[in-house]
Formats: C-alpha cells, sequence, structure tokens
C-alpha cells in the first residue's frame, strides 16, 4: 500500500492524545477507531463489545482490511525480533540495596543473649530446688519446692520467647502485652517485698534480665519495618516526576494485594520476546 | 516472569535481604534496560538503568506492594529516562549521537538483522508517546492495564497510543522511507 493512501485516511477528530474510549458507534467510515480496535485485538486486548462494527467496518473498508495485514506483519516482526541484552547490573547496583538496620540487627542478638541468660538461670534454679522440698511451708496448695517450680518453668518459658522472639521478630508483637503485664506485676510486688525484707536485694537484681529482655523485644518490634499492603496505592495516578514513591501522599484505601484493580483485570498472556 | 515472585523479591529487599535485592535486579534488569534503551539512549542505557535501581532502592522502604514491583520499578525507570532527556537537552552536545552510531544508520543488512535494525529505528523514530506505549506493551509485554500504571494514564490512552504508533510503524516499514523521514512527518 502506498503511503499516500495511508495518509489520507481520515484521521480522528481533535487533539489525538484525548480522542479514546469514548468513541460513539463505529461508522462506516471511522477508520482510526477501527484501527484501535484491530490494534487492541493483535495484542489481545480487544473488546468484544466492538467487534461486530469493526467486521461491519472492515467489510466495507479495503484500507483498513490492509492496514490489518500490514499491522500483523509489522507485530509479528515486533515480537520475533532479536531481544536486545542489556549488561548485567547486579554486582553494580548491589550496594545501593537497603541493608537490615544494624541499630536492629544488634536489639536482636541483645535479645537472643539475654534469652539465653534467662533460659541458664531458670535450669540453675531448677536443678538447685529439685529434691529440696521439705513439705513444710505450703503456700495456696503448693510447698515452697513447687513455688520454685513455677518460678524456674516460667524463666524458662520467657527465656524461650526471648530468644524465639529474636528470630521470629514477627511474633514479638504478640508476646509484649505477656511480658509487659508479667514485668509490671513483678516489679510493683518486688519493690513491695524489698520494702518489707521479704526478699534479698540479689534475688530482685535477677528480674532485672527480665526487664532487659522486655526493652529489647520492645525496640525490635518497633523497628521492624512493615510488611504486605499499605493503606493504599497511588492506583492509576501513578508516581509523578520527583516524587518517585512518595511517602504518603494522599492515599485511598485498599483491601489487599488480590485487589490490585486494573492489574488484577484477566489479560492475555505476556509475550515474551526471547 | 512472575510478578508475585518480583514483588516478594522487592518486599524481602526492602527488609535488608541482600540476596532478593539481586535476584529483584535479575528478574528485572533486561525489562529495564530495554526501556532505558528505546526512551533514552541505547548507549547511556546501562547507567541509566543502574540510576534506576538507585532511586528505586533508595525509595524501597516506602514501597508498601500496593501494585506490583514490577510496574513501580518501570515507572522509577520511565523518570530517569525523562530526566536524562531534559539534563541532555540542556547540555549543548549531545553525546548520545555517537552512542547511538554503533549500528550503521540504514545499511541494509541481509535477513532479520536488517528487519530488526529497520525495526528499531523506526521504533526509536516514534514520537515519545507512541513509543512509550509500544515499548511497553510490545518489547516489555506488558498487558495495557499495566502500562497504563508504569505510564499514568487510563488504559484507553494506551490502547489508542498503541495502535497510532502501529499505523506509524505500518507506514514507516511498508514504504521506503527512513525513520528520520517518519519522525518529523508527524510531532
Ligand atoms: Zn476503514
Amino acid at each position: 500500500m502506498s503511503r499516500d493512501r495511508i495518509r489520507g485516511l481520515p484521521r480522528p477528530v481533535g487533539n489525538p492524545q484525548t480522542v479514546e474510549d469514548d468513541l460513539p458507534g463505529m461508522g462506516p467510515s471511522d477508520c482510526a477507531a477501527c484501527r484501535e480496535e484491530l490494534s487492541a485485538e493483535l495484542d489481545g486486548e480487544g473488546d468484544p463489545a466492538r467487534r461486530p462494527a469493526v467486521r461491519a467496518h472492515l467489510r466495507t473498508c479495503p484500507a483498513c482490511t490492509a492496514w490489518r495485514e500490514q499491522a500483523a506483519v509489522v507485530t509479528r516482526l515486533t515480537r520475533t525480533a532479536p531481544a536486545e541484552a542489556g549488561p548485567d547490573l547486579v554486582a553494580r547496583v548491589l550496594p545501593s540495596a537497603p541493608r537490615g538496620s544494624r541499630r536492629r540487627v544488634g536489639a536482636r542478638v541483645a535479645l537472643a543473649v539475654v534469652g539465653v541468660v534467662q533460659i541458664v538461670v531458670g535450669i540453675a534454679a531448677l536443678v538447685g530446688l529439685v529434691g529440696h522440698g521439705d513439705g513444710s511451708a505450703m503456700l495456696g496448695g503448693a510447698d515452697m519446692a513447687h513455688m520454685g517450680h513455677e518460678t524456674a518453668a516460667w524463666n524458662l518459658a520467657l527465656g524461650t520467647a526471648f530468644v524465639a522472639g529474636a528470630w521470629w521478630t514477627r511474633h514479638l508483637a504478640g508476646l509484649l502485652p505477656v511480658l509487659g503485664v508479667f514485668i509490671v506485676v513483678l516489679a510493683v510486688l518486688s519493690g513491695l517485698d524489698l520494702a518489707a525484707g521479704r526478699v534479698e536485694p540479689d534475688r530482685v537484681a535477677t528480674h532485672a534480665v527480665l526487664l532487659v529482655g522486655f526493652v529489647l523485644s520492645l525496640a525490635v518490634a518497633r523497628s521492624a519495618p512493615r510488611r504486605g499492603p499499605g493503606p493504599a496505592p497511588r492506583a492509576v495516578a501513578g508516581p509523578r516526576l520527583g516524587e518517585d514513591a512518595g511517602p504518603d501522599s494522599a492515599r485511598t484505601p485498599l483491601a489487599s494485594r488480590d485487589d490490585l484493580g486494573p492489574v488484577a483485570r484477566a489479560r492475555p498472556p505476556r509475550r515474551d520476546v526471547a | 516472569m512472575d510478578d508475585a515472585v518480583i514483588t516478594d523479591a522487592a518486599l524481602a529487599a526492602r527488609d535488608g535481604d541482600r540476596a532478593a535485592a539481586a535476584r529483584f535486579v535479575e528478574l528485572t534488569q533486561q525489562q529495564v534496560w530495554r526501556l532505558l534503551a528505546h526512551l533514552a539512549d541505547r548507549g547511556a542505557a546501562a547507567d541509566l538503568a543502574q540510576e534506576t535501581y538507585e532511586r528505586a532502592f533508595g525509595s524501597l522502604r516506602r514501597y508498601r506492594a500496593e501494585s506490583p514491583a514490577r510496574t513501580w520499578l518501570l515507572a522509577i525507570a520511565r523518570h530517569v529516562a525523562a530526566d536524562h532527556l531534559r539534563r541532555r537537552a540542556r547540555r549543548p552536545v549531545a553525546p548520545a549521537l555517537l552512542d547511538d552510531a554503533d549500528e550503521p544508520l540504514g545499511a541494509a543488512r541481509p535477513g532479520d538483522v536488517a528487519e530488526g535494525i529497520a525495526l528499531r529505528l523506526a521504533v526509536d523514530a516514534l514520537p515519545t508517546d507512541r513509543r512509550e506505549a509500544f515499548v511497553l506493551t510490545q518489547l516489555l509485554g506488558l498487558g495495557y492495564a499495566e502500562a497504563a500504571q508504569v505510564v499514568g494514564c487510563p488504559i484507553g490512552t494506551i490502547r489508542s497510543r498503541v495502535a497510532r504508533a502501529r499505523a506509524d510503524l505500518v507506514e514507516g516499514l511498508g514504504s521506503t522511507t527512513t525513520a528520520g523521514e517518519a519522525a518529523v512527518r508527524e510531532p
């Protein structure tokens, strides 16, 4: 087909950039709308509702019929053209990749250490206690030895929780209320007991390990990067110049990654130009 | 290529996982490079791709997987290309022309190679908006919706730009017109 023939075809009216979906029904001479639809069909993005109008137009318009053939050739050529390969950039760009926060890593290690100390304290107490119950002083239905066992069990549990939390940091947040209540109650009671002379300061000092563990847990949990879908997409608006990923610009609520709007729509299989 | 895999890699990279960052780059770098080669210039594409990843890593901590990481990354690449063209326009010398000369213009080579070069020249001669839509959907294989997300425009705009790009290419490749002429023909 000669160039002039194509050039002579009617162009869409108005600003070429804004003529879009809103073209009303396809008139017999509306070649631009017809070709847009033919083009979309080549990409598997055709609109079934417009199909009959396109077919009708093609029957009356040899120019568009010829254009369809040529467009198909160009499309085939594009997809079979050898893909140009760029250089491997991994080594060049990796230095700028985000690092895990040093302080966070430090807090996690410290938390694990505190957990181990706590476990050791628990085991030591347990070993020291086993078999030492003399059945004399009973408290709430348990003798002192059993009370000691309960304490040791708690120490072991909390130590394990610290170590586990240091590893699986995501579970740490759920642990905080338990730890918090335990430590506050223990602190208040220890203070009262100290004042009344019911406990040695040395004994109370061992509780400091718990307090340190709690503070570290708090630090690790608070420094956790937020994961998963945040409040919202900038949707189709896309990032504008200069604010590539603007922090908190106007966001609307979004449910989940399964609900990505336009992107989640069915689309044709990806055409990977090998 | 799986968008979910790329997005997961981006999220893990955000949390400081270096191996995931490397995977993220491996999975996306060809598309990033190709987009930049066509939107900016081929000779600078590697440097621009590097700049794209540096920007992406810089703002990764604000990435919340609201859109697939690949779309997010390509949108950044697009801005890098625009910034590059603006920088280059401000400078009197255009070194890119030299960089681009790795393929002789209009050289007739037999078979696919010649066709490939002719196509590349014709694509690079398209007006920016159409070239962008065409490269995203045809050379990178994005769906119209994804391309719209990268560009930040309605799907219908991508649809019509792709169609216009095709029309230009049909014209440019169908006749003996050189790509350069095709560029001036239609602003
Ligand atoms: Zn027609």
